[in-house]
């Protein structure tokens, strides 16, 4: 035997390399009509991949000190080589991570894969999905721009609504009573120390859970198996994971594509904490439905007998609590066929609210017209895609659905072209 | 000479061709990594020539010596002929007053000049230079890197003249 062959004998004999193997061996994944969803998790897992990556990368320029930080993420993007890209890229993926994350919980749940056993996972995907908002939040403030600071001012500023414990709240996230050097230093560390070390866990847990249970086969489906007895899958190794890697490989074109073509804006120096707010002030698009609600209430809301007028910032903030944990718990709500009738009531108008505040938000800001919209019409073309397979084929509904479809690949292209001949 | 089928060179060919795009999408990620983590041009090119933050006539016992020199902390010191000449007034001749890398050839230490014993001595692990930068005792494998030194100013007052070092070229 060669050495090398031994090497490999040596750490097989002592790594339990077999158990993992037959483990991998045994895992099969479901082949149905909407078997492409299983592909979401996967995508979100490399684009997390990514971002551990660049942030390391950034992590060895950025400076976390008020009088430091925008400089050193100045450097980054115009002295380091390549440094605009590493941090474009972080940005870019981060969205699309989030993207992905809210496509992936909104078709795990019309798949139905939370019900029994899978509990646990939807719990802890649901914790990553607000751990990955926590991580952009706290990510947002980091560069020390003037958005930044203000963003950061308005978000924190909401947690005081609270009843009750808000002003701790306020405290404990700033720092301080205002937004200084000790908030940045606060929100590095979480960034950097206390949100990974939290997704790690969970993310092990999730990933854990998803292995011991297999893939989640949707009840329709099951349904029909009656007729055919078994359904079809297909082995995880080799046959899905090489899938799964054409579509990391599609992600990563698209992240590359996006961070060159459109690089990650560095912003205003925030020279002057006391100054009014800049124009354009809105945070990132997954917290625009929330920021656009907070917009939209009125200051005081008359509520019935015995509450009594209610400032409209704490009725968001506790309609979003509230949502949140409806979210969090749908598994214990869904309790056969009649229950579903209203969860998937709510769910459609969950997900009609997200868009339409969403869209809202993103348009009544004028700059960046043409981004915009290929954004938008991208997450469009994505959504109705996957729409697909819940249409039957040879229906009006199908081919309105390919309609539609075209229309938006058609915007989204146009718009494309349009920044390039820009450019 | 053993024949291909037809559909089995094809297959061969897809083959390389994944492997290929593969092995250039790895090169395409890892290229920009490699480049981001070389350092960036400000904290490795020093500048060519500064003027030292004292006079001659503050020497041996400048507070301020080793200076930032391009980065690296420069030692200047005075020859014996230079505190003979400095005190009696004569004019300073060139080798009188000197200039390092006050980087320890050991391991990166920096020297300290010791005017009472005519000598840089490395406090980290005991390594001794003399004068001219020379390792003379203890771990140092290698002199002193040493800099050209030109004194600006009227030679008739050698106190007042400033000490400008430069790489040497």
């Amino acid at each position: 035997m060669s050495r090398i062959g031994h090497i490999v004998r040596f750490l097989r004999e002592r790594s339990g390399w077999e158990d993992l193997q037959s483990l991998a061996n045994k895992k099969r994944v479901p082949i149905h009509s909407a078997t492409h969803f299983y592909y979401l998790g996967g995508m979100a897992l490399f684009l997390f991949m990514v971002q551990i990556v660049t942030g390391i990368l950034l992590s060895l320029y950025y400076k976390p000190s008020p009088d430091q930080a925008f400089e050193s993420v100045e450097a980054i993007v115009t002295e380091v080589s390549f440094g605009w890209l590493v941090r474009s890229a972080h940005c870019w993926s981060a969205n699309l991570l989030i993207g992905v994350l809210f496509l992936h919980l909104l078709t795990t749940y019309l798949m139905r894969a939370y019900r029994r056993p899978r509990e646990l996972t939807w719990l802890t995907g649901v914790l990553l999905l607000g751990l990955f908002m926590a991580f952009g939040f706290s990510g947002y403030l980091l560069p020390w721009n003037e958005l930044a600071f203000f963003a950061t001012r308005v978000g924190t500023a909401i947690v005081s609504k609270v009843p009750g414990i808000g002003h701790d709240l306020l405290l404990l996230a700033r720092g301080g009573d205002d937004v200084t050097g000790d908030t940045l230093a606060r929100f590095y560390s979480l960034h950097v120390v206390v949100l990974p070390m939290l997704t790690f866990a969970l993310l092990g847990s999730h990933l854990f859970f998803v292995q011991k249970h297999g893939m989640s086969v949707p009840d329709l489906v099951e349904a029909n198996r009656k007729i055919k007895p078994r359904c079809p899958s297909m082995p995880f190794v080799p046959h899905f994971l090489l899938r799964d890697m054409v579509g990391w490989y599609l992600a990563l074109a698209l992240l590359a594509a996006l961070a060159a073509l459109f690089p990650w804006e560095l912003g205003k120096k925030l020279t002057d904490p006391f100054a009014s707010a800049p124009e354009g002030m809105s945070p990132e698009w997954y917290f625009l439905f929330m920021f656009q609600t907070l917009k939209i209430l009125p200051g005081n809301i008359a509520l019935p007998w015995p509450i009594g007028d209610v400032e409209g910032e704490v009725v968001g903030v506790l309609f979003f609590g509230a949502c949140g944990f409806v979210i969090l718990l749908t598994p214990f709500f869904d309790r056969g066929r009649k229950s579903r009738w209203i969860l998937n009531g709510l769910a459609g108008i969950a997900v009609a609210f997200f868009i339409v505040m969403t869209v809202w938000g993103w348009f009544s800001q004028a700059d960046q017209t043409v981004l915009r919209i290929a954004l938008g019409s991208l997450l469009a073309t994505i959504v109705l895609f996957l729409l697909v397979p819940s249409t039957k084929p040879n229906t009006t509904a199908r081919r309105m659905l390919y309609g539609v479809l075209t229309l938006t690949t058609c915007a989204f292209l146009l718009a494309v072209s349009q920044g390039l001949i820009a450019r | 000479m053993v024949e291909v089928p037809p559909d089995e060179s094809r297959r061969v060919w897809l083959l390389r061709s994944l492997k290929g795009a593969i092995s250039a999408t790895v090169i395409a990620v890892l290229y920009p990594v490699a480049c981001f983590l070389r350092p960036r041009r400000a904290t490795v090119a020093g500048a060519m020539e500064v003027v030292a933050p004292f006079t001659v006539n503050k020497l041996p016992g400048a507070a301020d010596n080793p200076f930032d020199f391009g980065g690296k902390p420069c030692l200047v010191v005075l020859a014996p002929s230079g505190l003979r000449r400095l005190k009696s007034g004569e004019p300073l001749r060139s080798g009188d007053v000197r200039a390092f890398n006050a980087l320890c050839t050991h391991v990166d230490c920096t020297v300290e000049y010791r005017p009472d014993q005519a000598d840089i001595f490395c406090n980290c692990h005991g390594g001794v230079y003399d004068l001219n930068g020379k390792n003379i005792s203890g771990p140092p494998p290698r002199p002193l890197e040493t800099y050209k030194v030109d004194l600006r100013g009227d030679p008739d007052n050698p106190g007042k003249q400033e000490i400008i070092v430069s790489r040497k070229t």
